[in-house]
């Protein structure tokens, strides 16, 4: 059945997760707690089981684990419209929280609830029959989505070797900063997010802010934000849930978006952006849509597209969109795009016929670029300035990671970096 | 896997799920979530899969800490089942940890049956065998023996036990004089046990520790009286005499020559 676990992790993961699933709820035809709304769209996609568990009276149970180290978002989605929808044996809330502190979730804290979690997650891979992977959701400037996200990974990894691990990571942003640590905490969630993730797709606010307000013509909030994650994850996983002529499975996304080990982080695109609140169905050519979903002021991180280049790059269109179209204007996107030169070949194409709700077509790029290693950088500096003057640092002592942990993070960023850049 | 195995485990897991639901809803309720995490645990160990039976239990063991009002007596017990597992795991520091930590609590909260504190001594003192410590083994040894007595009286199965276990803790320690005195009080009681307080295998064992202890002293002609009547024990029995290693988190004794 090829089926996906998603794991939300802190208040950032769980804010993605309430949008998220909303969106998945619509496109598969089911109701907020998880009865059949629509039986036309149910019957034409046979692949609801990929995200949901099938219980008594035909109702679909999220294949998803919710966690929190404190109460609120969590709270909300359970007395919100979805209260009825998540199984409460996956949800885990623990307080006092990790108290912005990467250290405390992921040692203090997370020593204390990772077994609940592993064993939630143990009971949701059981209820499966063919497992493909995990797609993460979590912030990684925080304490509870970066320390406690952190050690998830490194158990799932542990625990499950041959399963793909998707994150969906949302970096600080340059501009707007939530905690003086988030340098410290983003860092040290890298080192572990290259050593045990499959992929990860780095999600800036300060991106999603700009791509939300030049879209939508107005002032975004963070609704409008993780509206604009939630389609993008939900169109890397179309392809699997939905019939389409050229499917792409998690396995495919590693293999052909993944030159070298360890540069497994992506940046996305989603066409044509459009606000959850539109009411019209939007409808667009396929060359604007193309166009759209290879430009490079609609991708989710903040890259260096003028000294950087492509190593690698797949494509999703989603609805009522024809192969020779896809064909000829790809082929022109294709050249348009600056590759390394070591890399010949076109860029991975996916078709999956049922459009996102409210479009007609959609188009996701994920796309694995040299310029990255600017959000690396930018991250970097922040926390050489810090780190050299040991500001904050007792708090992570204090809680079981020392300076020469923290360094060994940076040193692994900052390779990592470098082995963008060497790319080229 | 053995499906009948499977077939358990997931019936348990399906247990431990709806434990969790309620526990969630519900705080008062974690002592039935321990209880269905036990099951499951003990099965997952059964299967081999001693990383999960741990994750289990550490899972019972923080929920319980974490509780408005942390219920001690069954922190004692998880601390106790984390140990036993660890014992079986052969991960023996950790496990003489655990019970340490369970005898500590135990003590401290006044928590007073002697019959669950002389059995955990008794598997604290096989864990310190073991790893090699003879003195922390006796120590604890000693103390079971004194509570088994106190609570069963001076000739019961559980007495013999220990000090069949001393018994073999000495012979180990090169102490033969005192390896045959405490296989002789074994020895003793079972003999005049009429069945019902002690496992069929374990007079035969008596008989063939005996015979060690005589070989080791020289005394060849009583080591092969005794490993005969070994022999003949075991002849009768179902087992066919051989020692059955009891392994459970109430009592877990060292048959173990």
């Amino acid at each position: 059945m090829r089926e996906i676990l998603s794991i939300h992790v802190g208040q950032c993961g769980n804010q993605i997760a309430d949008s998220f699933w909303r969106l998945i709820l619509k496109e598969h035809g089911l109701n907020e707690n998880g009865t059949v709304k629509d039986s036309s769209v149910v019957k034409s996609n046979s692949n609801q089981e990929v995200f949901f568990h099938k219980v008594r009276e035909g109702k679909y149970v999220p294949r998803a684990v919710l966690v929190d180290l404190e109460p609120g978002v969590i709270a909300r989605i359970e007395g919100g419209e979805m209260s009825e929808l998540f199984d409460e044996g996956s949800i885990i809330r623990k307080l006092p929280g990790a108290a912005n502190n990467w250290a405390r979730g992921y040692n203090v804290e997370g020593e204390r609830v990772i077994d609940q979690i592993m064993n939630t997650i143990d009971s949701a891979v059981e209820k499966t029959q063919s497992l493909q992977g995990f797609l993460i959701t979590h912030s990684i400037g925080g304490g509870s989505g970066s320390g406690l996200g952190s050690l998830i990974i490194e158990r799932l990894r542990q625990a499950y070797p041959k399963k793909k691990i998707f994150t969906f990571s949302v970096v600080p942003s340059p501009l707007i900063s939530d905690a003086a640590v988030e340098p410290y905490n983003a860092v040290l969630s890298l080192q572990k997010i290259k050593e045990n993730a499959d992929c990860a797709v780095l999600l800036d606010n300060e991106a999603l802010f700009r791509i939300a307000k030049t879209r939508f013509q107005r002032s975004p909030n963070y609704m409008d934000l993780n509206h604009i994650v939630a389609l993008i994850m939900s169109s890397v996983t179309a392809s699997l849930r939905f019939p389409g002529r050229l499917n792409t499975d998690l396995n495919e996304y590693v293999t052909n978006l993944v030159p070298f080990p360890g540069n497994h982080f992506l940046t996305a695109s989603f066409a044509p952006m459009r606000s959850a609140q539109s009411e019209s169905v939007v409808r667009t050519n396929f060359a604007d849509l193309a166009r759209e979903t290879f430009s490079e002021d609609n991708f989710t991180a903040e890259i260096d597209w003028r000294t950087g280049v492509y190593l690698s790059a797949c494509a999703l269109f989603r609805g009522e969109v024809k192969a020779k179209e896809v064909d000829e204007n790809m082929a022109a996107i294709r050249k348009s795009l600056n590759f390394a030169s070591y890399v010949p070949t076109g860029i991975k194409i996916g078709l999956a016929e049922t459009a996102p709700e409210g479009f007609a077509s959609s188009g996701l790029a994920l796309v694995n670029h040299t310029g990255i290693a600017q959000v690396f950088e930018r991250l970097l500096q922040q926390f050489d300035i810090m780190f050299d003057n040991h500001a904050y640092t007792h708090w992570y002592e204090g809680a079981g990671v020392s300076r020469s942990w923290m360094q060994s993070a940076r040193d692994t960023v900052a390779e990592l970096a470098v082995s963008y850049r060497d790319a080229v | 896997m053995n499906p009948s195995l499977e077939k358990q485990i997931a019936a348990a897991a399906r247990s431990v799920e709806e434990a969790r639901r309620n526990a969630y809803r519900d705080q008062s309720r974690l002592g039935e979530l321990v209880e269905q995490i036990n099951v499951l645990a003990e099965y997952r160990q059964q299967e081999g899969d001693f990383r999960k039976a741990e994750s289990l239990y550490r899972e019972a063991l923080f929920r319980i800490q974490d509780a408005k009002a942390p219920d001690p007596e069954l922190m004692v017990g998880v601390y106790s089942l984390l140990a036993y597992l660890y014992d079986r795991w052969g991960k023996l520091p950790e496990a003489a940890d655990f019970y340490q930590k369970a005898l500590k609590l135990s003590d401290e909260l006044g928590i007073r049956d002697s019959d669950k504190a002389a059995t955990v001594k008794n598997n604290l003192a096989m864990i310190y065998k073991a790893m090699r410590d003879p003195e922390k083994a006796a120590h604890f040894y000693t103390e079971a023996l004194e509570e088994f007595r106190r609570v069963h009286g001076d000739h019961s199965g559980k007495v013999a036990s220990v000090y069949n276990n001393l018994g073999v803790l000495y012979y180990q320690n090169l102490e033969v004089e005192r390896s045959l005195d405490m296989h002789h009080r074994a020895l003793s009681i079972r003999e005049q046990a009429d069945g019902t307080d002690m496992e069929p295998g374990d007079l035969s064992q008596t008989y063939i520790n005996l015979g060690a202890v005589h070989k080791a002293l020289g005394d060849f002609q009583k080591a092969h009286e005794c490993v005969e009547k070994a022999r003949a024990i075991s002849a009768g029995t179902i087992t066919g005499g051989l020692p059955v290693r009891r392994r459970s988190a109430a009592l877990l004794l060292d048959k173990t020559a």
